[in-house]
């Protein structure tokens, strides 16, 4: 009896792991036969994956749409693959490129979403498809110039602003202008703060804000290394503040460092995203002293990005999804989840959503630099942050 | 087919396996780090990425930064390890039982939760400045410094270091201590003639443990580290992944493999010398 006993456990343990196995097994043959080209004649419907990745706020967004869509289309399923910030992005973007490099086709990874660097990244590695408002009709719905920034191979679908946050206990005037914000972080030492530019979008922006500062408008749209050398007093001016910001010299990680800091009363201003700066305040987490200020000329804001698998099979169900994405309704819809810009421009929105917008919109424009982004991360580090 | 032949053979059959993991996943990905560091972008190979390494201001003082750190934490967590050990050892009552019962909590709480706990309580609006604040004191700047990182680092390794030393401490038969303290041996004699060499080995074991956790560390110096300069880890991290320069990358990670295999090859190099001792 004695020697059985364990013997039992084993072929248990052995057993179970062996139905597990069988059950992931099945799993994933049912998916790949559903994502099968032919699925669609037999009346199944078409799925594809769309992998995504950012906070719970993306994924809530998602969550929403998706339903809405498939109950217009009920011929197409979307397999949404939610991958929290910070740890897949890019492993997701190598299983990409690595799959077209193996010649496997799109890897199951048919619609992605990510920010500029992926589109640019993407482009040169040609694995994005480009679009056409034949395909996708409401393409028609977006700004011209910012689908000519992306040369049609990415779809702008959302945008959030970078603005001033700060403590309106502290400060009763905030600065309104690039000027007179430098102005301030003198005047008021330590009590400014942004971000480390390579972690996080928000310092990233005031970093690129101010080294296109004195720059013609069409710099930031030109990814031209040559404009490069035109960067060396606005990184002079930002090399000046490094005594007057926050620890003299400190620059929190990720954009949620900089409002841990706001939260906690160490400093009274920073540059946010205006999306978590209202989501924040909603939920709580942030004083209700905390307002938003919008300077002009903007801080350069974000789109984020649709980008189609070129090698994706299943280009028209995705392209159904990308129309609807872009319809004025899912617009609305991403607009009060995520507390950010419609992708499309907004005389195509509702009277009411153009009067949410009033006077806020004009203070945004998009930046299209290309790998110089990360050129201007790489001096940041060296320049600044080193100094 | 000899008794000895066949023994060897079964020897060797029971080493492949492990052999054949540590090639799979340690020694090919260093060679193939190492090819990759050497290439300098444009087709060729050479030493371009050490020399950036090397000369680069940032990345120099990165790397003596990240040694400086190494060395404080190391000798910081074997003293007070070691004190924690041989307290334990020698000692008893209800203290001695609370440090025993809580010294190993930090292992079970994840780093990142940890950090942010530090950041909490050290940091300029903490608790700790708070509670100070009442007292009329007010707490200098221990976070995104060097003293925030050292501080997470002995919170990650003491409670270990601590665990091996009280084992090999505990291995060291009483009747040795009892006999060398009948003949008048002083308490620091005792240490330094007697415990130390009996635990010598562990004691090798536990450095080498520490000072390879710290110099890869990440977590901390990520959250908690100054921009510059950095923990290796992290400029390493920084290098791969925001601006995308594998290459480089590659030689930083070669650089502190070879770090690390100094110390390495210090404790394999006494291991032997006790091993050939023994025969």
């Amino acid at each position: 009896m004695r020697l059985k006993k364990p013997f039992v456990s084993l072929l248990t343990v052995v057993g179970l792991s062996m139905s597990l196995l069988a059950g992931c097994g099945n799993g994933s043959e049912n998916t790949s036969s559903s994502t099968g080209g032919n699925a669609a004649a037999s009346g199944d419907p078409v799925s594809f994956n769309f992998y995504f990745t950012g906070s719970q706020n993306v994924k809530d967004l998602w969550d929403s749409l998706e339903p809405m869509f498939e109950k217009q289309h009920p011929d197409i399923d979307v397999n949404l693959v939610y991958i929290p910030s910070g740890t897949g992005a890019e492993p997701t973007y190598d299983r990409i490129v690595a799959a077209k490099k193996a010649g496997k086709g799109s890897g199951g990874i048919d619609l992605y979403e990510d920010g500029i660097t992926s589109v640019a990244q993407g482009t040169k590695d040609g694995i994005w498809a480009q679009l056409n408002e034949k395909d996708v009709p409401n393409l028609s719905k977006v700004n011209a110039d910012t689908m000519k920034d992306v040369d049609n191979f990415a779809i702008p679908y959302r945008s959030s602003a970078v603005v001033l946050a700060y403590d309106s206990s502290k400060i009763s005037n905030p600065p309104t202008t690039l000027d007179e914000l430098l102005k301030w972080i003198k005047a008021n030492p330590e009590q400014f703060a942004y971000n480390d530019p390579s972690t996080g979008g928000s310092g990233s922006s005031f970093v690129q804000t101010i080294v296109y500062k004195d720059l013609p408008e069409e710099d930031i749209h030109n990814s031209d290394p040559a404009i490069m050398e035109k960067w060396d007093s606005g990184f002079s001016t930002i090399k000046e503040l490094g005594p007057y910001v926050y620890g003299k010299g400190i620059y929190p990680k990720k954009n949620q460092g900089t409002l841990d800091l706001l939260m906690n009363g160490e400093v009274s201003l920073i540059p946010a995203w205006s999306d978590m700066v209202l989501q924040q305040l909603n939920e709580g987490l942030l004083p209700d002293t905390i307002k938003m200020q919008q300077i002009t000329p903007g801080f350069n804001g974000g789109p984020t990005y649709l980008m189609v698998n070129q090698e994706s099979d299943k280009k028209e169900a995705i392209n159904e999804f990308l129309n609807f994405v872009l319809s004025p309704e899912a617009q609305e819809v991403i607009v009060d989840k995520m507390n950010g810009f419609p992708g499309i421009e907004l005389s195509n929105m509702s009277q009411d959503m153009q009067n949410k917008f009033d006077g806020v919109a004009e203070g945004f424009r998009t930046f299209n630099i290309g790998d110089l982004g990360t050129e201007i991360n790489k001096r940041w580090q060296s320049d600044v942050a080193a100094q | 087919m000899s008794k000895e032949t066949r023994q060897s053979i079964t020897g060797l059959a029971m080493v492949l396996p492990s052999f054949a993991i540590l090639l799979i996943v340690v020694i090919i990905p260093i060679i193939q780090s190492f090819i990759m560091s050497l290439s300098n972008g444009s087709g060729g190979y050479d030493l371009s990425r050490y020399m950036y390494l090397f000369t680069d201001k940032g990345m120099q003082s990165n790397i003596v930064f990240t040694l400086r750190v190494t060395a404080i934490t190391c000798v910081a967590v074997i003293l007070v390890s070691y004190t924690l050990a041989i307290y334990m050892r020698f000692n008893q009552g209800p203290i001695v039982n609370l440090i025993r019962k809580t010294y190993m909590i930090p292992l079970f709480i994840p780093g990142v939760i940890a950090t942010y706990g530090l950041i909490n309580l050290l940091g300029n609006h903490g608790w700790l400045a708070r509670m100070l604040e009442v007292a009329g004191i007010t707490l200098p700047r221990i976070i995104f410094d060097e003293k925030g990182i050292i501080i997470a680092n002995l919170w990650f390794n003491i409670p270990f270091t601590t665990m091996l030393l009280s084992s090999a401490l505990s291995g060291i038969p009483s009747s040795i201590i009892e006999s060398a303290k009948d003949v008048g041996v002083g308490k620091l004699t005792l240490f330094t003639r007697f415990i130390f060499p009996l635990s010598y080995k562990t004691f090798l074991v536990a450095l080498t443990f520490v000072f390879m956790g710290v110099i890869g560390s990440f977590t901390a110096p990520y959250l908690i580290g100054a921009n510059s300069p950095q923990m290796l880890g992290v400029s390493m991290q920084q290098v791969f992944s925001v601006f995308q320069e594998r290459e480089q990358a590659a030689a930083i990670a070669f650089f502190s493999f070879l770090l690390c295999s100094v110390l390495g090859a210090f404790y394999i190099r006494s291991m032997a010398e006790e091993e050939k001792a023994k025969i």
